[in-house]
């Protein structure tokens, strides 16, 4: 009768370090609670699972851009990218991730959340006064985009590739042609693939065009569920939101629209089977094996508990069920909730000097949503460019 | 009594596989334990003592025979890999191993933003008579402008990947535009990507 317990024993050490998927107050973040969400971030990434550091770095992040602390939120987007971006993961945590529950790993995101750490860290490089390292970001963050498994989707990201265009001009680089052509390349393969977006982009048919850049974070981005009978299936949901585009005024003029250039929801969707995904079907067929043998043995051994086989099918099958229930086949679902569902681009050549810039994030219908609109006194520069990221958040200024 | 010892291990085992941290001292020298491709300390380390001790050898920065010491000042360095660094880190590092390799015999100008508005400053109090002080110095004229670059060629191909850095450094002579010294230092990586993370 020991070995029952000494299995379950054994099972334990691998098993019982399940990390759940940080509770992110996200209905705080999309009411514009910015202080409230980096305070819980904050005191996560003290108190929290080390293993979800990424994740309340990365909406740590977000608040700060929010409340308008470019500096600090560079240096949070940097430390979650060098916990995304490391490959080498300790043969202990494999194994535990392996044997017992997949979301004991160190979450480092998908390709598609690696990409857009690197568009939130180039961003904060940018306003740094270093388009250099803003590049770097980018190159970093196509790389981990060429991630997914599936190799046909792999560089399809056409924001990372025009924005590095962008950089390489700024800083005089080399490279900038190419990067424009990937990113078109990218755009055009995505709607082919069902993104959303427009073939042809005004964007990227003219990717140098502009000395005002506003980088429009929209919508809110998928959700990863677990599906299958024991779970094992990681599937992304889109979530609702009522923003889908923007328009600007400068001055009472019209800028125009917004063009997307990256659907984080298609990006999400086409990250392609992957080695664990197989190892956790296999780990689901055991865990229905040997929870159908363990009843079975189990009810066998209660008919016959006088007799000694009896007793061993209630012994071997209890140890069965125990095998099974300690079994998580269940997919890792931990992601990155505070995303945007588009990251659209809206850019205009406009005299140097200060200007009012108003952002009207539109519905489905084309009507401008009053709590997002974004009014703001911009300086553009006369010589260089001036570039905004204004998400369809409500202002930060709009909470007390 | 062996089952009493292994139920004791493996509880002992339950308590401690989800809770063991550390927080040690290391030498920056040391293999940087936190992987990754980028630079780490001892490239940086390295890098700046070797350039430094470069410098020194080839002698365009030695003072000239009537004891007039070479000045330089240290421009930028640019970033063009897929890594995002603080250039200030490298770039100070490599200025105080100059400084400490010449002994001082050496004029470092800070060209920074910052020095220029400090300067202005402090000559406007100085003007004004808020502050003690001669006010007839000139801001001293460069001989040399030390400049770097850093490059690099990523390669990513299933689980596999590898980062080659270059990060080149050059002296540029102020009055005749000539390159008078230029090294390298270069570093490779190679990664492999966990099947848990695929």
């Amino acid at each position: 009768m020991r070995l029952p317990l000494l299995a379950v024993l054994a099972v334990l050490p691998v098993a019982g370090c399940s990390i759940s998927q940080p509770s992110v107050p996200v209905g705080s973040y999309l009411g514009g609670d910015y202080v409230a969400v980096r305070t819980f971030a904050e005191t996560q990434e003290a108190e929290g699972d080390v293993e979800n550091l990424a994740i309340v770095l990365n909406v740590k992040g977000q608040c700060q851009l929010a409340l308008g602390d470019v500096d600090a939120a560079r240096q949070t987007f940097q430390t979650a990218a060098q916990i995304m971006g490391t490959w080498a993961t300790s043969g202990n945590e494999v194994t535990a991730a392996i044997v017992g529950s997949e979301s004991s790993k160190t979450y480092k995101g998908d390709p598609y959340e690696k990409a857009m750490n690197a568009f939130y860290l180039s961003y904060c490089y940018l306003q740094k006064g270093e388009p250099d390292n803003a590049r770097a970001a980018l190159k970093r963050g196509i790389l981990m985009d060429g991630e997914v498994a599936d190799e046909k989707f792999q560089a399809d990201n056409a924001l990372l590739f025009w924005m590095a265009g962008r950089m390489s001009r700024l800083f005089g680089a080399s490279g900038a042609e190419d990067y424009f052509k990937e990113a078109q390349t990218a755009n055009t393969f995505s709607i082919e693939h069902d993104a959303r977006g427009d073939v042809n982009n005004a964007i990227l048919a003219s990717p140098e065009k502009g000395n005002l850049v506003l980088l429009l974070p929209i919508g809110l981005g998928p959700k990863k569920f677990a599906d299958g009978r024991e779970e094992e299936l990681a599937r992304f949901s889109p979530q609702s939101h009522p923003a889908v585009r923007a328009q600007a005024t400068l001055d009472g003029e019209s800028l125009g629209r917004s063009w997307i250039l990256n659907d984080v929801d298609y990006q999400a969707s086409t990250l392609g089977g992957t080695a664990m995904e197989g190892i956790r079907k296999g780990k689901a067929v055991f865990k229905r094996s040997t929870r159908i043998g363990g009843t079975v043995l189990v009810n066998e051994g209660l008919n016959n508990l006088d007799s000694d086989e009896g007793q061993a099918a209630a012994i071997v099958g209890g140890a069965l069920l125990v095998f099974s229930a300690l079994t998580s086949s269940a997919a890792d679902v931990r992601h990155w909730p505070t995303l945007p569902s588009t990251v659209q681009v809206l850019v205009a050549e406009v005299p140097p000097g200060e200007h009012d810039l108003v952002v009207d994030f539109l519905d489905g219908s084309g009507r401008p949503l009053p709590q997002l609109q974004h009014t703001v006194r911009i300086n553009v520069p006369s010589t260089g460019e001036a570039w905004f990221l204004i998400p369809s958040l409500p202002p930060a200024a709009a909470k007390p | 009594m062996l089952i009493r010892s292994v139920t004791v291990g493996l509880l002992g085992l339950l308590l401690t596989a989800c809770g063991s941290t550390r927080d040690t001292r290391v030498n920056p020298d040391a293999a940087d334990s936190v992987t990754g491709t980028g630079l780490q300390s001892m490239d940086i380390r390295t890098m700046a003592n070797r350039m430094a001790a470069d410098i020194k050898e080839w002698g365009v920065l030695a003072p000239t025979s009537d004891g007039k010491l070479a000045s330089f000042f240290i421009y930028e360095m640019v970033n063009e890999s897929s890594d995002t660094i603080n250039k200030m880190l490298v770039l100070t590092k490599l200025r105080t191993e100059l400084f400490k390799a010449f002994r001082g015999r050496i004029d470092i100008l800070d060209r920074s933003p910052s020095a220029t508005d400090l300067s202005n400053a402090e000559q406007r109090m100085k003007q004004r008579g808020e502050v003690t002080g001669a006010n007839n110095k000139k801001v001293f004229g460069s001989d040399f402008v030390l400049k770097g670059r850093m490059m690099s060629r990523d390669r990513q191909a299933g689980k596999l990947k590898s980062s080659y850095i270059l990060v080149t450094f050059e002296l540029t002579d102020l009055a005749t535009q000539k390159l008078v010294w230029t090294n390298d230092y270069e570093m490779k990586t190679e990664s492999e990507r966990s099947v848990i993370n695929r």
